[in-house]
C-alpha cells in the first residue's frame, strides 16, 4: 500500500467522483441560488439578464412568508423545549439508574422506526381526528415531539455514559451534593453532545413537513408547507428561490456544528451501519 | 440488626427504581400513545367496521377488499413498489463505488468527495424538489444549456415517475454511503492484501473478500431506504405525476381531500405489511449496535 503513495499516481477515480458529485449535488443548488439573486432571466439566455435583490424585497414584504417563519420558529422552539424537558431527565435515568424494564423501555423508542413514516402519521392522524387535534398548533407539536424522542434520548444517554464516573466520585468524596456534582462535573462534560442533540432536534423539527402538512394544514402553515404551495401555485420563480435560501439557513447552521459528529463512525452506527 | 440493614438497602433500591421509572414515564407514555396505540387502533378500526345500521361494529375486510380490487389503488401500489425497488437498486449501485473509494483513498480529494456525498443531508427535501424542477423541469437549466449548443430539449422527468426517483436517490445518498462505509470499516486491510498476494484481481477481491463481509450493511442500507421511500411524501407529491401517485400522497389525499380516514388508514396498514420485514430487520440491526 505504501509504495502507491510514493509513486503519487493521479487519483482518476477520485477526480471522476468529485466532478460527478459536484455536477449532481452542487450544481442544482447553485442554480437555485442564482435564481434568488436574479431580477430578469428570460428563456433562451444561459445567464440571467439582470442580477439584483428586487425579489428579496418582494418576498420579504409578503405577509404569508412572515407568518410562516414565525409559525415555524415557534413550533420548533416549543417542540425542542418540551422534548428537552421530558427527554433529558429520562436520558439521565437510562444512563445512570437501574429500574425494571430498563432495556425494553430504552429500545421502545425504536418502535417508530420500524414502520414507514407517513403510514404511521396517517394512523396517528386517525386518532387525532377523534380528539379534534387536526388543524391545531398542539396537534402539530405532539406529532413533531414524537419525531424527536429517539435522538433526544439516545444521544444524551451516550453523553451521560461517557462522563468520567471517577471525577463524580471524587467530587462527592470532597463533600459535593448530588446537584452540585451534576451541575459542575456531569453537565460540562455531557454538555456539548447534548447541545448537538438539541440543535439536531430543532433543525429536524424546523424542516418537518409531512406531519405539519397532514395534521396542520391549512390552519398551521410552516415555512416548508408554504414552500410546497409556492412550488405548486406560484408562477413567479424567484419567490420560491428566495424562500429556498431563507429556508436553508437553519440547515447551514447545523452543517457548521454537526459536520464533525456526522463524519465520525458512531453516527452511522446509530443508523444501524 | 443485619436484617434491618438489608431491608434498608432493598428499600433504597426500589425507591431509586421508582424514580427512574418516573423520569422515563412521559417519553415512554408518548411512544405508547402515539406509536403503538395508533398502529393497534389502525388495524382494529379497519377490520372492525361500523355496521350499516349505525349501531356497533363487526368484523369485515371490506376496505382491504376494496383496495385490492380497485384498479386505481393497485396502480398506486405498483408505482410505489417500482419506485422503491428502482431507488434501492440505484442507491446501492451509486453508493457502493463511492463508499469503496472512500474506504481506501486518503487525502484532500477523498475528503472533498466525502463532504459532497454527505452534503445532501443538509439540504431539506423541499429545497431539493425546487432545485430539481429548476434544473430538469421544462425550460430548466439543462434545457437552456442544450438549447445554447443547438440540441433539442430533454424529456423532462418532472411530473413523471422518474422525478421522485431522482429526488429520492439524491436525498438518500448520504445515509447509504455512511452505512456502507461503516460496514467497510469491518473489512481489514490484511485480508485484502492477503488475497492480493495470492494473485486475486480487483474484481475477485470485491466479490470474494469485500462483498461477503459487508452484505449485512448492504441489507441495512436497503431496509432503511425501503422504509423511507415506500411512504415518502414530499418528493413524490411535488415531483411525481398526479396519477398514478405513490402511497404517501395517496394516503394524504384520501385522508384530507377525500375526507375518508378509514380507507386512508387501510392504505397505511397495507404499507406497514409491505415494510414489516425491512422494519424489523432495520430495528434489530440498530439495536444490536447499541447497549442500553
Amino acid at each position: 500500500m505504501a509504495h502507491t503513495l510514493v509513486e503519487k499516481r493521479i487519483d482518476w477515480t477520485g477526480i471522476l467522483f468529485a466532478v460527478a458529485l459536484t455536477i449532481v449535488i452542487v450544481f442544482p443548488l447553485l442554480v437555485v441560488g442564482t435564481w434568488a439573486f436574479t431580477n430578469v432571466w428570460r428563456y433562451p439566455s444561459v445567464i440571467p439578464q439582470e442580477f439584483g435583490l428586487k425579489f428579496w424585497q418582494q418576498t420579504l414584504a409578503r405577509a404569508d412568508v412572515w407568518s410562516s417563519i414565525t409559525m415555524s420558529l415557534s413550533l420548533a422552539t416549543m417542540v425542542t423545549l418540551l422534548s428537552a424537558i421530558i427527554c433529558l431527565p429520562a436520558a439521565y435515568a437510562f444512563a445512570r439508574m437501574d429500574f425494571p424494564g430498563r432495556s425494553i423501555l430504552f429500545f421502545s423508542f425504536l418502535a417508530g422506526h420500524a414502520f414507514p413514516k407517513f403510514g404511521l402519521l396517517v394512523a396517528i392522524a386517525g386518532i387525532f381526528l377523534q380528539l379534534n387535534l387536526i388543524g391545531t398548533f398542539w396537534g402539530v407539536v405532539l406529532i413533531q415531539l414524537v419525531g424527536t424522542l429517539l435522538f433526544m434520548i439516545w444521544i444524551p444517554v451516550a453523553a451521560f455514559q461517557a462522563v468520567d464516573r471517577r471525577m463524580e466520585e471524587a467530587a462527592r468524596d470532597v463533600g459535593a451534593g448530588p446537584f452540585r456534582v451534576f451541575w459542575s462535573i456531569t453537565l460540562p462534560q455531557a454538555g456539548p453532545t447534548i447541545a448537538a442533540a438539541v440543535l439536531l432536534s430543532f433543525v429536524g423539527t424546523f424542516y418537518e413537513t409531512e406531519g405539519a402538512w397532514l395534521i396542520g394544514a391549512p390552519q398551521i402553515r410552516t415555512l416548508p408547507v408554504l414552500m410546497i404551495s409556492f412550488i405548486n401555485n406560484q408562477p413567479v420563480i424567484q419567490y420560491g428561490a428566495v424562500l429556498s435560501v431563507l429556508l436553508w439557513v437553519p440547515s447551514f447552521i447545523a452543517l457548521l456544528f454537526a459536520r464533525r459528529v456526522i463524519s465520525s463512525g458512531s453516527f452511522a452506527k446509530g443508523f444501524g451501519g | 440488626m443485619s436484617l434491618s440493614a438489608t431491608s434498608d438497602i432493598v428499600g433504597t433500591k426500589t425507591r431509586r427504581g421508582l424514580t427512574g421509572l418516573l423520569l422515563v414515564a412521559i417519553p415512554v407514555f408518548l411512544v405508547v400513545w402515539m406509536i403503538i396505540w395508533p398502529i393497534i387502533s389502525a388495524i382494529g378500526r379497519t377490520i372492525w367496521l361500523p355496521n350499516d345500521g349505525g349501531t356497533g361494529r363487526s368484523f369485515s375486510l371490506e376496505t382491504y377488499k376494496f383496495f385490492f380490487t380497485d384498479q386505481y389503488s393497485l396502480n398506486n401500489l405498483s408505482v410505489t413498489l417500482w419506485t422503491t425497488g428502482i431507488c434501492a437498486l440505484l442507491l446501492v449501485l451509486i453508493c457502493l463505488p463511492i463508499a469503496l473509494y472512500l474506504r481506501f483513498a486518503k487525502g484532500r480529494l477523498a475528503a472533498y468527495v466525502q463532504g459532497l456525498a454527505i452534503f445532501p443531508m443538509f439540504v431539506p427535501s423541499i429545497i431539493l424538489s425546487y432545485a430539481i424542477i429548476r434544473v430538469l423541469g421544462p425550460n430548466g437549466t439543462v434545457d437552456l444549456l442544450l438549447n445554447s449548443v443547438g440540441l433539442p430539449h430533454i424529456r423532462s422527468p418532472y411530473l413523471t415517475p422518474w422525478g421522485p426517483v431522482i429526488g429520492l436517490v439524491w436525498d438518500n445518498i448520504p445515509l447509504t454511503v455512511l452505512i456502507l462505509l461503516s460496514g467497510l470499516g469491518n473489512v481489514s486491510n490484511q485480508s485484502i492484501e492477503a488475497a492480493r498476494d495470492v494473485g486475486a484481481g480487483r474484481l475477485a477481491v470485491l466479490w470474494h473478500i469485500i462483498l461477503p463481509r459487508i452484505s449485512n450493511s448492504i441489507l441495512v442500507a436497503v431496509s432503511f431506504t425501503v422504509l423511507g421511500i415506500f411512504s415518502a411524501f414530499t418528493l413524490p407529491y411535488v415531483l411525481g405525476p398526479a396519477a398514478p401517485e405513490m402511497m404517501g400522497p395517496f394516503m394524504q389525499r384520501t385522508f384530507r381531500d377525500l375526507n375518508d380516514p378509514t380507507n386512508a388508514i387501510t392504505q397505511a396498514v397495507i404499507a406497514f405489511c409491505f415494510c414489516i420485514v425491512f422494519g424489523l430487520f432495520y430495528v434489530r440491526s440498530v439495536a444490536k449496535n447499541r447497549n442500553p
